[in-house]
């Protein structure tokens, strides 16, 4: 972003300039568009008319074509922004945690309207995304690059000013001193999730007091280690090869925490750490409640029932590896799969393998993966492509994304393996837009294989040549789907088609185009190495192997999990999740994100399993597995689901445009408390219709939200016709009382921003229920709890 | 080749037929929206919808290609129910009318609008013969109708509606000889059931017809992009001059694909009544290239992008595309050309192939 963005008038001179200079590094085709678009708008924060021109003028791209895309896509703007852009997400964690209750905040306090999403100062703007794939940390707002988890809604002035106050430098920190002669290795968890955490003050701290007492220590960066909601996570393997965890870190206790494990290295120092020990000791009496002197035992309980329920796959040796490192990689094993293709098999025998394994496409559907890379191989083509599906679009879900970014080398593995498998010259990364570390982690990783040979000609002296690249995606779910996947890669909108044809037989520039979800290619290396038998050992009779779940919600220990297939939803909230937050009643699961479903607590012995997740309503999906209590209402949710859908459809076919449309409105009427019994038939009549009609997976799944809603939670659905809410969760049906507990210390009074409620001090407080706009701020203030929700309606 | 069933029986195609293809080539039919033989498919409407009863699917048939097995579907109960419920939702959104409210409350249907065009480019021989030939007693009609045309006429909420009796009187009072008008006015004398009743829609054929639902006081001066700039208004219509001004006043909301509309054939095909609440997409927008004479107007697409394909096959730039995304995508012309510049030469083919009155000509 160039500076002074924010002034309307961008000289004609400097746009044709910049478009120059973006189309000479590109390229000038028409599959180039969306790449071309992005660099313009990077620098010039919008894409004025003018830019549009002239990229037609000096490119084979036509006006038809840059009018459809740019439209098509949701990142890009034709309108300038501000100059900073607050992104907050309305993943499905973050919106049962009140997201919608963040953004009005924002708006309220920057004084932005819905007309034009800019305060008037042009200094911010917001912008509400599918997810920024920290689940664990909701509600999460990020602002340019800096992000705040848990945000309260009664927190935007803070976080607004702490945000200019911070000079928002971007950090970069790296991990240093590979000597092998030091006291202890800190690990340091610097996935978005413990980034958002604050894991890099952390890790700025940690420099810090290495100076300050000499530490012989080496500092390293980690990939995710999945204990998400614990973030920022640190972890001492000392000398002695004792490895002792730390969740929720803070910075002061940094300190602490390293000097308990490595002692200085000067007598000097040492000294001095004696001093200043014994000077804490006196003066605060933090150490006696800070999680350090809590028995290490107690502590890592929940720790270890959280990792001892998973079985690491995909995610093998998570926590431990340094994400950047090729050499690292190597040392755990890494691309001995590779080579043992090479080696010993041919490409019949890995597809052989790969579907013996019963490995099935993570991406959702579960189509066999060894059914696709046969169809890819046998069809006869000089250029063949091998696509990594990394659109993870799915609010509520992160594991293609913490995937990336821990195991960048993985994938890259399991993806030359199924080239080399399917005979494909060439590999792409698709990854959304949104995700940019992981962008970062892979584009290291690709260059760092080119120069050890695992790319490039022959690689590693094989014979087999393998080229990969990276195309970012422009923010668009239903580029998911892997026929619009191909025509996003195309330079085209990205609208899906009917199969067959199938891509794995005519695809990316027609031809044979093998599209893999990135956890998918992620198991190939582990079920070559391990063999398929072990593989599918683990799992139930039609879903083998593991899955990697986003666990998220209102659940006291989420994060990110790989469990094997068949064990139950049960056991992954009451075990994994260590049961429901708050001590509140677990009243559902949210699996499969928009195109998956509700099931009930009741339910919850369901097994993990492709087919029995489909028989229950819900679906697979992607791995969004979101944990629903007692305050959240289903109609509130399907109401958030279908929002999502009707936002993301392409658009192309009539049931999905206009049948998710109509279903939005019912459902919206209903959270109104507007509608009758007779719309909710309508609603479920529509709703088959939509499933059966649409043209893709995104639209026929769409209505699955509202089918298992209806399936377990018809009572709630008819509640709302009565105008009842309850979960007292839908806006039009509540209002906000004070209670008798009131004890008039007026907190309620200065946080309203409407001046609903009169300053009274010492006496009991009234809400005005005409002004009264329902943001919550007051029920999180008051320190009494004297702030209840109440149906209207009885 | 591929063996296949359609409706039960056996039929051997080769690859890469679609299932439409083959249903047609065996004598079935079925009907089609967003599909042109010698285009590109690209299945949005979705009316073409048949079951495979091999997987329990149903597939679109334009763009399925046929494959072993498939045992298809293409008339029975799901099937039509599922291209009923299609058709609805394109109603839903179709926020057009096929014919001008002036003409569907008149007791007699007079073709109002056509009228009024004729008149406005004095073509005064064809409004006698129009005027004949659909209002043969009219003029003794309008006479004694208090006006149910003038009522529902669009141009009352902009200013006052066109006056639509007198013009019809002149016509057949000032313009026709007398002894003519007399002649007929006896004839049908005994014939004038229509007026007493109220406003029943007499002599129009039954056909279905789409409605606008809530209008805007915005979307209302769309129309006025279509009427001449300064008319000269005037109720009482007593020499041609005024007679053209004030049909050049009419607002013109009848369709221009009323009688060549596929949706509209289609919702009679399935005997669908239009349903009630409309779903608001963009507002009604009506653009207008003044070179050609080309009108879109918005609410009456139903993205089927046939002219969008047709289009990149005539290679002539600027033309039309899509836009957007999901409920709001549209067609349009593209962002960094005026509407006035597009489709210089070939509007004519690009209006033809539109299944509705989305895009059409202007008189």
């Amino acid at each position: 972003m160039t500076e002074g963005c924010n002034c309307q008038q961008t000289d004609v001179d400097e746009i044709t300039a910049v478009v120059e200079e973006v189309v000479e590094m590109t390229g000038r085709g028409p599959e180039k568009v969306i790449l071309i678009l992005q660099e313009v708008q990077k620098k010039l924060n919008y894409l004025p008319s003018e830019a549009l021109k002239h990229i037609c003028k000096i490119t084979e791209i036509t006006p038809e074509q840059i009018s459809g895309v740019s439209t098509f896509y949701s990142q890009f703007r034709h309108i300038p922004a501000g100059k900073h852009t607050i992104k907050i997400c309305a993943g499905t964690a973050c919106h049962v945690k009140g997201a919608p209750l963040i953004s009005d905040a924002f708006k309220r306090v920057l004084k932005i309207d819905d007309t034009r999403n800019t305060s008037a100062d042009n200094l911010f703007s917001i912008e509400e995304v599918a997810c920024l794939g920290c689940c664990t940390l909701a509600p999460v707002v990020q602002i340019d690059g800096k992000t705040y988890g848990h945000v309260k809604p009664t927190q935007t002035e803070e976080i607004i000013s702490d945000f200019l106050n911070s000079g928002h430098k971007s950090d970069s920190l790296h991990g240093d001193d590979n000597s092998k002669d030091i006291d202890a290795e800190i690990r340091i968890g610097l996935g978005s999730c413990c980034a958002a955490g604050g894991s890099k003050e952390i890790l700025s701290e940690i420099v810090d007091i290495k100076e300050k007492y000499d530490l012989n220590i080496r500092l390293k960066p980690v990939g995710c280690v999945g204990v998400c909601n614990q973030t920022p996570l640190l972890e001492i393997v000392t000398r002695e090869n004792i490895n002792s965890r730390y969740t929720n870190v803070s910075k002061h206790q940094v300190e602490e925490i390293l000097l308990k494990h490595i002692r200085p290295r000067t007598i000097n120092k040492r000294i001095k750490h004696n001093i200043y020990d014994l000077v804490d000791t006196f003066i605060s009496d933090d150490k006696l409640t800070s999680q350090i002197n809590i028995p290490g035992e107690l502590r890592e309980k929940y720790l270890n029932n959280f990792l001892n329920y998973q079985v690491h796959l995909a995610t093998k040796n998570s926590g431990v590896l340094s994400p950047d490192s090729y050499e690292e990689y190597c040392l755990s094993g890494g691309f001995e799969a590779l080579n043992h293709c090479f080696n010993r098999l041919d490409q019949n025998a890995i597809v052989d393998i790969i579907t013996e394994s019963g490995l099935r496409g993570r991406g959702g559907a579960g189509f066999p993966t060894g059914k696709k890379w046969r169809i890819s191989m046998v069809t006869s083509s000089d250029l063949k492509y091998v696509v990594c599906n990394g659109d993870e679009g799915d609010p509520g879900a992160f594991m293609d994304r913490m995937l990336l970014e821990s195991f960048p080398y993985r994938v890259v593995e399991g993806m030359i393996i199924a080239g080399y498998a399917t005979g494909s010259k060439e590999g792409i990364f698709y990854i959304r837009a949104e995700y940019p570390l992981a962008v970062t982690r892979v584009r290291n990783a690709l260059k760092q294989c080119y120069e050890k040979g695992i790319l490039g000609e022959s690689v590693s002296g094989s014979g087999f040549s393998f080229n990969i690249k990276i195309f970012e995606g422009a923010g668009a779910f239903v580029c998911g789907e892997e026929t619009a996947l191909i025509y996003s890669l195309e330079g085209k909108r990205g609208t899906p088609h009917l199969r067959p044809p199938y891509p794995a037989v005519k695809g990316f520039r027609g031809q044979p185009t093998l599209v893999n979800n990135v956890e998918t290619l992620s198991l190939v290396p582990w079920i070559i190495t391990n063999g398929a038998e072990t593989f599918r050992s683990i799992g139930t009779e039609k879903s083998k192997g593991t899955k990697v779940f986003a666990l998220a919600g209102k659940i006291s220990k989420g994060g990110l999990i790989e469990v094997p297939m068949g064990i139950t939803i049960r056991e992954i909230v009451e075990k994994i999740g260590d049961g429901v937050a708050e001590g509140r009643k677990f009243k559902a699961v949210q699996i499969g994100g928009p195109s998956g479903g509700c099931i009930p607590a009741s339910e919850a012995d369901t097994p993990i399993d492709y087919e029995e997740l489909t028989r229950m309503g819900a679906m697979m999906g992607s791995g969004g597995m979101v944990i629903l209590d007692d305050t959240d209402c289903m109609v509130d949710m399907a109401k958030y689901f279908l929002t999502f859908t009707h936002k993301q459809s392409c658009g192309k076919c009539t049931f999905c445009r206009i049948g998710t449309t109509q279903m939005l409105n019912i459902i919206t009427s209903l959270s109104e408390g507007k509608a009758a019994l007779s719309d909710i038939d309508e609603l479920e009549n529509l709703c088959k219709s939509v499933k059966d009609g649409s043209l893709c997976g995104l639209g026929k799944t769409s209505p699955n939200p509202v089918l298992t809603g209806l399936r377990y939670f018809r009572d709630e659905y008819e509640a709302h016709t009565r105008g009842f809410c309850p979960a007292k969760k839908c806006r039009n049906l509540i209002r906000y009382v004070v209670t008798d507990d009131c004890n008039g210390c007026t907190k309620c009074s200065q946080e309203c921003p409407v001046n609903a409620i009169p300053f009274n001090p010492y006496e009991k407080h009234e809400i005005d229920n005409q002004l009264c706009t329902k943001c919550d701020n007051c029920r999180i203030v008051c320190p009494e709890n004297a702030i209840e929700i109440i149906n209207i309606n009885g | 080749m591929v063996k296949i069933k359609i409706n039960n029986i056996y039929f051997e195609a080769p690859e890469g037929l679609t299932i439409l293809d083959v249903a047609k080539s065996a004598g079935f039919n079925i009907p089609t929206l967003c599909h042109k033989d010698g285009l590109p498919h690209y299945s949005s409407c979705m009316v073409c919808i048949v079951k495979d009863n091999s997987t329990n699917g149903f597939i679109p048939s334009c763009s399925a290609l046929v494959q072993e097995g498939m045992d298809i579907d293409i008339s029975g109960e799901e099937v039509t129910s599922l291209r009923r419920k299609a058709i609805e939702l394109l109603l839903a959104e179709h926020r057009a009318e096929c014919e001008a409210p002036c003409k569907i409350v008149c007791p007699a249907g007079y073709n109002i609008p056509l009228m009024n065009r004729l008149l406005a480019a004095q073509d005064f021989e064809a409004a006698i013969k129009l005027s004949m030939s659909e209002l043969n007693s009219a003029g003794i009609m309008c006479t004694k109708c208090p006006g149910y045309c003038e009522n529902a006429c669009r141009r009352k909420k902009v200013d006052m509606p066109v006056s639509i009796r007198n013009l019809q009187l002149f016509i057949s009072q000032r313009i026709i000889p007398d002894n003519l008008f007399q002649d007929m006015a006896e004839q049908h004398h005994n014939n004038d059931i229509v007026i007493e009743n109220g406003p029943k829609k007499g002599k129009l054929p039954k056909r279905f017809t789409s409605h606008i639902g809530r209008l805007e006081e915005t979307e209302l001066q769309e129309w006025l992009k279509e009427c001449k700039g300064k008319v000269l208004r005037s109720r009482e219509i007593l020499n041609k001059n005024s007679a053209v001004g004030e049909a050049e006043s009419c607002m013109h909301c009848d369709c221009r694909a009323a009688d060549d509309c596929r949706l509209r054939d289609l919702a009679e095909e399935f005997s669908i009544k239009d349903p009630r609440g409309k779903l608001v997409n963009s507002p009604i927008t009506k653009k207008i290239n003044h070179n050609t004479g080309l009108i879109f107007e918005n609410t009456k697409c139903i993205k089927c992008g046939l002219c969008v394909r047709l289009c990149e096959e005539l290679k002539e730039e600027p033309a039309l595309c899509f836009m957007h995304r999901g409920f709001v995508s549209i067609i349009s012309e593209p962002l960094t050309e005026e509407f006035d510049n597009i489709l210089k030469n070939r509007s004519k083919e690009v209006i033809a192939i539109c299944p509705t009155g989305a895009l059409s000509q202007m008189k």
